[in-house]
């Protein structure tokens, strides 16, 4: 069985781009989830920290860490965001290993994000730190 | 006692607000996220994890911390917004959490254009027991 790529990926490993365009229903999903009483009203905007999610998600995909018996735990979470995203809108996540160290067995991670609309300004950054633990990723 | 929000000063209180974390939200964020990791869904592969248990996605404690931020900030919190937060504890579906912040410093920002009034704040979100399952910083320009 082929190792998980966070067991081989070198620093300054690409990611993506993906496509983390937040259709309607997954908007709806989220107000769903998070929302109450006290929510503010969108309209017909995102909160960016669901862009964000769904840009994470890709990356523990690509990256495996529920594959193999590993267990990943989400340690740190950076978010700036530019301007409000509208839902439907075009945004793609283009992610880069920027640190990828193991300690004791567990690897720590940091990979940042940049994510771009459709005329590919940057509209948010953010970076995420794990820590994966299992026998493969030693 | 909170000031009002146009007299918004170190030491404010943000509004927090407490929200029970049912599975059924954990489900509704795992499909807004797409995130559909059994640990998140399947007791059954939950109890063999280092949690034994279900536990809701980080990024959904994370997300009840930028509600509080979009309520209290609704025209800035999305448009020049920042965040830096550790994730300290999971919560367990069934627990009731509780966000808050408070303003701890106000600074005059020269953009090039104009001068800008940021405001950081301590942000979080807190279990029953009292322990933080995120906290960090965040930091948002005043209107």
């Amino acid at each position: 069985m082929a190792s998980p790529l966070i067991s081989t990926a070198v620093v300054g490993h690409e990611f993506g781009p993906y496509d983390v365009t937040i259709p309607v229903e997954r908007a709806r999903a989220y107000a769903a989830a998070i929302g109450g009483d006290e929510s503010p009203d969108y309209g017909n905007h995102l909160a960016p920290v669901m862009v964000v999610a769904a840009a994470l998600t890709e990356l523990i995909n690509e990256l495996g860490l529920f594959s193999g018996g590993l267990q990943a735990v989400h340690a740190g979470q950076e978010v700036s965001w530019e301007r409000r995203i509208e839902i439907g809108e075009k945004v793609d996540a283009s992610g880069r290993l920027v640190s990828n160290s193991v300690r004791r067995g567990n690897h720590f991670a940091t990979i940042a994000v940049s994510y771009t609309d459709a005329g590919r300004t940057e509209v948010g950054t953010s970076s995420t730190t794990i820590i994966v633990t299992g026998e493969q990723s030693q | 006692m909170n000031q009002g929000k146009s007299e918004r000063a170190v030491g404010y209180a943000l509004i927090g607000f407490e929200r029970l974390v049912t599975q059924d939200r954990v489900n509704a964020y795992a499909d807004a996220s797409g995130d559909h990791n059994p640990i998140h869904l399947d007791e059954a592969y939950a109890a063999a994890t280092q949690f034994g248990t279900r536990i809701a996605h980080g990024m959904l404690s994370l997300a009840l911390v930028t509600e509080m931020l979009a309520i209290e900030f609704p025209n800035t919190w999305h448009s020049g917004g920042k965040l830096k937060v550790r994730f300290t504890a999971p919560i367990i579906p069934g627990e009731s959490v509780t966000t808050y912040g408070e303003i701890t410093a106000i600074d005059e920002i020269h953009d090039g254009k104009r001068i800008l009034r940021v405001a950081t704040c301590i942000v979080g979100c807190k279990k029953p027991d009292g322990t933080d399952a995120v906290s960090g910083r965040a930091t948002v320009p005043l209107e």
